[in-house]
């Protein structure tokens, strides 16, 4: 019985018994020859998916499937090998998507100043509870975590399935060998993603911990930029020169110190500038200026800063300058004699890292004219707002 | 005669037959049942209430954990209801990829059914063999597409996750081809084996207004005679635009329910062979490229529900204007078609219980959620 509807019909199915029921056992024979034949195709393999006969199964641990190259299995990261760096910049996005909320970090921070740099310090996943379901991957904006396709996990120690970064870490030859195609179509941004996040890290931040060799030769090379030949007035107690860029720097700190001094009736000249003209000396330049302004309209200072011992990276110099202008005017607004300037800011160089480990960025070159204007940007603030104070006090 | 107590029984908690964590308190005299009351519970894992506190993408992976042989279809009534609540729409090409999704999961789900109810029968583990390895190749698609083979993960909002691999439609247009051979040893090693057809003609009768008075659906209602198919009575997605029949039984036995489910995998056939067909010239791509998938849907409530390959499958969502959905509630169809159990076997042996459970196709993973 059919009844036509829209695009089919409703059919109702037949429950009548074909010609072989009749006779008894008949049916039986039919059923068994199903069963006969699969025993018979069980001798060859299987063709493929328009066979349904043959041995479809695999000698496992010898023989195995390809996996297709969306197959997800547990996330794990990816680092550069050329460079060494870690792709992941602890964006959290992974860790606020993840449904099961197995994944942990923790950013990296510049030992020097504390603040955070687009680097992962920490990274944990508990894989005994991950679900699998990609969603980290797919969130992630510099492709850092992907899908790996090993799934053999199985261990005997619970605890082995927390995972941590070093166990984590994929070489991204890796993932391009699991998942070509997958990995082609995002190459180009990630990688550029990459570089910029690198010259961000200071340090060895972000690298690969199993990439002794990697880490290694980069301390040799920050060691070679930082003993330049040039720059004779280099702080003695560490025992290196300066390059150009700290110097610009330094120049930018002892002019807003010497500003904060002139502000007051006692001139006592701190260092001499000196003429040294690096790349980025015109902005620092202009930095110290403005401080100088600043200090200046704050209307009195008495003693000055001392000249700052080098700051690794020159941002983080002109930045350093400025606080110290900041507190040289702070100072002076006061009425006190200042002391080191930049006790709470101990020179990052000497005590931040063990002495091996001192070293510095060279090459963020981009970033140190925004810098420089920034801190003087904030030094300008702190001395108006000094002198306010000291104008209240005044009155 | 002797004169017989009525005794009490359970089957299970522990697998009886081969659903899962269920128990049967049978009454039973002699051999035959007398009452049965189905005791559910004992997988009981907080679904609803951990989906009010994930995020509405959060909890697209959990939806794959309900009924665990069809995770594509449960994505796709969960996705529809959020789409809906929201307000996204989704691409032609994108809708296309969804039923053909789903459509193979009826496939695989109606393989794995039908070798678990003749594996109920006695005839052990044969016929789920060859069943299971028709679900294998459509899994092997799955994966290729999504990534996993039975937790998918595949639809997100708007469309699905990413497009079919190029080596996708040549394998599928493979499996097509084995396709009518496997189902008509499927249907020949029940419907001509005598041993086979004495457990299952007249047993476990659903009549049609018990059956609707219970509200189960799927191809149980559709064994009873009820011809209701979703697909066909709120045709959603692009299920207007493919030709297929419902096919419905007369009685409502184990054997209606066993050849209703035969036939619909021949139509499920047929709808793929449509979408293979139609596929290259829908417009769109796999992704509405606008959707979010970090909603925030407007205040409102809002159910959308599929024919799942075990009957109605609904999410009920409430939004309060936060990220997380307020009310998160589930229509499992396994859940549902379940409660009439006990009208089913009543009068049966104790036999024909597990063969009775087995025609209803139920995975606990839905029922208790």
């Amino acid at each position: 019985m059919t009844v036509k509807i829209e695009r089919g019909q409703i059919v109702t199915v037949e429950r009548g018994q074909r010609a072989a029921r009749r006779i008894p056992g008949l049916g039986l024979l039919d059923g068994m020859a199903v069963v006969w034949k699969h025993w018979a195709g069980s001798f060859r393999k299987n063709q493929g998916f328009n066979d349904i006969h043959g041995v479809f199964t695999f000698e496992y641990p010898e023989e195995r499937p390809k996996l297709p190259e969306a197959y997800r299995n547990m996330p794990i990261l990816l680092y550069d090998e050329e460079t060494g760096h870690e792709l992941c910049t602890s964006c959290f996005q992974c860790e606020r998507i993840c449904p099961p909320q197995v994944i942990h970090m923790t950013q990296a921070r510049d030992p020097a100043t504390g603040k955070p740099v687009p680097a992962v310090a920490e990274f944990v996943i508990e894989y005994d509870a991950c679900m699998s379901c990609g969603f980290c991957a797919e969130v992630c904006p510099f492709d850092a975590i992907k899908m790996d396709h090993e799934f053999e996990l199985s261990t005997a120690e619970h605890r082995g399935l927390t995972v941590f970064k070093e166990q984590l870490n994929r070489p991204i030859s890796y993932y391009e060998r699991i998942a070509p195609t997958m990995w082609a179509e995002v190459r180009e941004g990630a990688m550029k993603k990459l570089q910029g996040n690198i010259k961000r890290r200071p340090d060895v931040i972000g690298m690969a911990p199993n990439l002794a060799e990697k880490i290694a030769a980069r301390r040799r090379e920050l060691e070679a930029a930082t003993a330049a030949p040039e720059a004779p007035a280099a702080a003695p107690a560490e025992g290196r020169k300066l390059t150009p860029e700290e110097k610009a720097a330094k120049l930018a700190a002892i002019k807003a110190a010497n500003a904060a001094k002139k502000g007051g009736s006692t001139v006592e000249p701190a260092a001499p500038p000196t003429e040294a003209a690096p790349a980025d000396e015109k902005a620092a330049r202009l930095a110290a200026i403005r401080a100088k302004n600043a200090a200046r309209q704050a209307g009195e200072a008495i003693a000055a800063a001392p000249a700052p011992e080098a700051a690794p990276a020159d941002e983080k110099a002109a930045r350093l300058a400025a606080i110290r202008a900041k507190n040289a005017a702070k100072k002076g607004a006061e009425g006190a004699p200042a002391p080191e300037a930049a006790a709470e800011h101990p020179p990052a160089a000497g005590t931040a890292a063990p002495a091996g480990e001192a070293a510095t960025v060279a090459g963020a070159a981009p970033a140190d004219e925004k810098a420089a204007r920034l801190a003087a940007i904030r030094a300008k603030n702190a001395a108006k707002k000094a002198a306010e104070g000291h104008d209240a006090e005044g009155s | 005669m002797f004169k017989t107590e009525e005794l009490q029984i359970n089957i299970g908690p522990q697998h009886p037959s081969t659903h899962g964590v269920f128990r049967m308190l049978v009454t039973v005299d002699g051999e035959t049942i007398i009452d049965l009351k189905p005791v559910f519970g004992y997988l009981h894992r907080n679904h609803e209430q951990i989906a009010e506190q994930n995020t509405y993408l959060q909890n697209m992976p959990y939806t794959d954990r309900l009924d665990y042989f069809n995770s594509m279809a449960n994505n796709q009534a969960y996705a529809m209801a959020v789409e809906k609540l929201a307000g996204i729409e989704v691409p032609e090409r994108a809708e296309y990829i969804r039923v053909l999704m789903v459509e193979l999961t009826r496939i695989l789900n109606h393989a794995g059914a039908l070798g678990f109810l003749i594996n109920d029968m006695g005839m052990w583990q044969t016929q789920l063999a060859f069943g299971m390895r028709e679900r294998e190749k459509i899994l092997d698609l799955f994966e290729m597409a999504s990534g996993a083979r039975m937790m998918c993960n595949y639809f997100r909002f708007g469309g699905v996750v990413r497009d079919l691999p190029p080596e996708f439609m040549p394998k599928l247009k493979e499996l097509l081809v084995a396709m009518p051979a496997f189902v008509d040893e499927l249907e020949r090693l029940l419907r001509e084996n005598e041993i086979l057809m004495q457990r299952a003609e007249g047993i476990g009768v659903l009549p049609r207004e018990l059956a609707l008075a219970y509200s189960v659906t799927g191809p149980v209602l559709r064994g009873s005679g009820v011809p209701y198919d979703i697909r066909k009575a709120e045709p959603y997605s692009v299920y207007d635009r493919f030709d297929f029949d419902i096919p419905v039984g007369s009685v409502g036995d184990v054997y209606d329910r066993f050849l209703v489910r035969i036939e619909e995998m021949r139509q499920s056939k047929r709808i793929i062979e449509q979408i293979v067909e139609q596929l290259p010239d829908a417009r769109g791509g796999h992704i509405n490229p606008k959707a979010r998938q970090n909603v925030r849907p407007p205040v409102g409530d809002a159910y959308a529900r599929i024919e799942s390959p075990k009957g109605e499958l609904g999410f009920y969502l409430v939004s309060d204007g936060s990220p997380r959905p307020y009310r998160y509630k589930v229509r499992a169809p396994s859940f549902i078609n379940l409660t009439p159990l006990g009208d089913m076997c009543r009068g049966y042996k104790v036999a024909d219980v597990v063969v009775i459970l087995g025609s209803i196709d139920i995975v606990m993973g839905e029922v208790d959620r």
